[in-house]
């Protein structure tokens, strides 16, 4: 038996793991902005964010390997697939006291992961879509390798970041500047008077109402906006793994993201960045760890720390890393 | 005060509307009318249903029969954005000041027509944008100055006091450039100066931009001295409505607070100086 001193950080210095790291933390970071404008800045408890990103990355997926849409136009076309589907769905739930939405986006997340894993000829089932391209011999991810090749050939090896270590560099940045983009994007929606009618809705949806303001209308843009985010990190997920299947969009992934929302802090796009790497970082640090422990007892003991970490946060600094405690102790 | 009745035809109708519920009849019957440029207090014991009324006339319940128009036009189940982009605005019984924003944000957002809450035209029309902006955020000023706001401005919605928050209701009601405005007991839980204060803008804002109230009100000496009409509701219904002398002399008043709901309240106003006689009071 090696000892628990014998764990070793070696990891934490090789570029592999802290790539590996930012492309999570990337993707999910996307994901998150859209669980920030709906829980942090119109008060609205989505849960079915795992489902949005499914739908966005089988939507692509299924419409460049099955129907042979050009790839950009497939990844147009999955947002907006995800947009109507999210305005559908809250249509009917948004109507529902918090709560009961809540219990309806955990729901309608369920229902797309079960047609993920039981329509096998439209999405691959559980083999993942991997064996949907092998059938049509039609791989969706060919286009974004060759981006990825351009940007290694012409902009990384020169500056001698080339090798196999640097491989999902490119999606790394690519990813980045993504979320960058929409991080800013989102902060300057939120600052208009759009996003003041949004802010006012989480505060008190009757005071808004009573203002001349469609409260639903703007809960329905709201959540638009977040699946279209969910799709967005669903091709990026994709393009990271290659093959999706219906585990990668358990609700796990959506309580994640909540996890990275309250480490990040409340009503902060920047804060959703931060929570997302310090997240991963835990996460995927685990991982490599040479605990005295079988694999199962290690992968449960990941989310234990993530556990401990956002009850130290609680304890320690609610508001999170970066929200603003004025705002969560005056909200009530 | 008296006078005014006479002055104004009726902006709001209510014409016999009900609401149950379940087998609780909260509004039975209710018909009056507001006449416009009025102050019009509703009055009444506690469970008469005026709080119902009001969310009914509002948009914020549906009621199950009558009808009520505004301005000539029916706002029968119409939701609470679309009567208030009419130009019939409300306050509530506890205030909604929202709390967690700026107090000048909570002005701002109660401007009609920014192009700016519309997704697709902030995009494209940000000139407009800004330039409404510009304007609201002025007209904003103006009006927290005259509510003695100006200095909290930027201190969040949450902090001020009670009475405060009144005035900041009443004050954002105000940005929605109302044509009516429905007060839901303005003077529960502030000070006395604050209240005058508050009494004064209603009339300030009666007598040069023609606004008309409505409100409820448990204070008898502010129904007595400051409305022009009072309407007292009973059960759901209507049971009186006259000048606030006539309305304090009509038996039927005095027994629906005495008798009925078991509530020790009168409506008395203060004691009449004798030499008042002649009825006119206040103003």
């Amino acid at each position: 038996m090696s000892l628990p001193l014998a764990i070793s950080f070696n990891f934490l210095t090789a570029w592999e793991f802290w790539i590996g790291v930012g492309v999570f933390a990337g993707i999910y970071g996307i994901f998150v902005l859209g669980l920030q404008l709906n829980v942090g800045y119109t008060g609205i408890v989505n849960f079915g964010q795992a489902g949005f990103m499914a739908i966005g990355a089988y939507s692509a997926i299924i419409l460049v390997v099955e129907v042979g849409v050009p790839f950009l136009l497939a990844l147009v076309l999955s947002v907006l697939i995800t947009m109507l589907i999210g305005v559908l769905i809250g249509l009917p739930s948004l109507r529902l006291r918090a709560d009961y939405f809540a219990i309806a986006t955990i729901a309608f997340s369920e229902i797309i992961r079960d047609i993920a894993q039981n329509a096998r000829g439209l999405t691959g089932g559980n083999q993942g879509t991997i064996s949907l391209e092998l059938d049509n011999n039609v791989f969706f991810t060919d286009p974004w390798f060759k981006v990825s090749d351009w940007i290694s050939d012409n902009i990384l090896d020169p500056i001698g970041l080339s090798g196999l270590e640097f491989e999902n560099l490119p999606l790394l940045i690519v990813v980045w500047i993504a979320l960058g983009l929409l991080a800013l994007g989102m902060t300057m929606l939120i600052r208009s008077p759009w996003g003041r009618v949004l802010r006012a809705i989480r505060e008190d949806e009757d005071a808004a109402r009573a203002l001349g303001k469609n409260v639903l209308s703007y809960k329905l843009q709201s959540l638009a906006l977040s699946s279209a985010l969910g799709a967005i990190a669903g091709w990026f997920l994709a393009f990271n793994l290659q093959s999706v299947s219906q585990d990668n969009f358990e609700p796990l992934y959506t309580f994640l993201g909540y996890a990275i929302l309250v480490l990040g802090g409340m009503a902060t796009f920047g804060g959703v960045l931060v929570g997302s790497i310090i997240l991963w970082t835990v996460l995927e640090g685990f991982r490599f760890l040479d605990l005295p422990l079988s694999a199962d007892k290690q992968a449960a003991l990941r989310f234990m720390i993530v556990g401990v970490v956002l009850i130290l946060l609680m304890a320690f600094r609610p508001q999170g890393v970066f929200g603003k405690r004025e705002e969560m102790v005056l909200g009530d | 005060m008296t006078e005014a009745r006479a002055n104004g035809k009726p902006i709001l109708n209510v014409q016999d509307v009900h609401l149950a519920f379940g087998g609780i009849k909260a509004v039975n019957g209710a018909t009056f009318d507001v006449r416009e440029g009025s102050i019009t207090a509703l009055i009444g014991p506690n469970g008469a249903g005026k709080t119902t009324l009001f969310n009914i006339i509002t948009g914020f319940y549906k009621p199950q029969a009558g009808e009520i128009t505004y301005n000539g036009e029916s706002i029968f189940g119409k939701p609470p954005h679309a009567i208030t982009k009419r130009g019939m605005v409300r306050t509530f019984q506890i205030t909604k000041a929202l709390g967690a924003m700026p107090v000048i944000d909570n002005m701002l957002l109660a401007a009609p027509r920014q192009p700016g809450e519309n997704l697709a035209t902030l995009l494209t029309r940000r000139r407009a944008v800004r330039q409404r902006e510009k304007e609201i955020y002025e007209h904003a000023y103006e009006l927290l100055r005259t509510f003695n706001l100006e200095s909290k401005a930027n201190d969040y919605a949450a902090t001020l006091s009670g009475g405060q928050r009144k005035l900041l209701e009443l004050a954002r009601a105000l940005m929605t450039e109302p044509r009516m405005v429905l007060l839901d007991e303005p003077m529960a839980g502030i000070n006395p100066s604050l209240g005058r204060r508050l009494l004064e803008h209603m009339e300030r804002l009666r007598s040069e931009e023609g606004v008309t109230f409505l409100f409820v009100e448990h204070d008898m000496e502010v129904v007595m001295n400051h409305s022009d009409e009072v309407i007292v509701m009973a059960l759901g219904r209507v049971i009186s409505r006259g000048t606030p002398q006539e309305v304090r002399s009509d038996q039927r008043v005095v027994d629906a607070y005495l008798g009925g709901s078991g509530e020790t309240e009168v409506p008395e106003g203060p004691p009449t100086p004798p030499s008042a006689d002649g009825g006119v009071q206040g103003g």
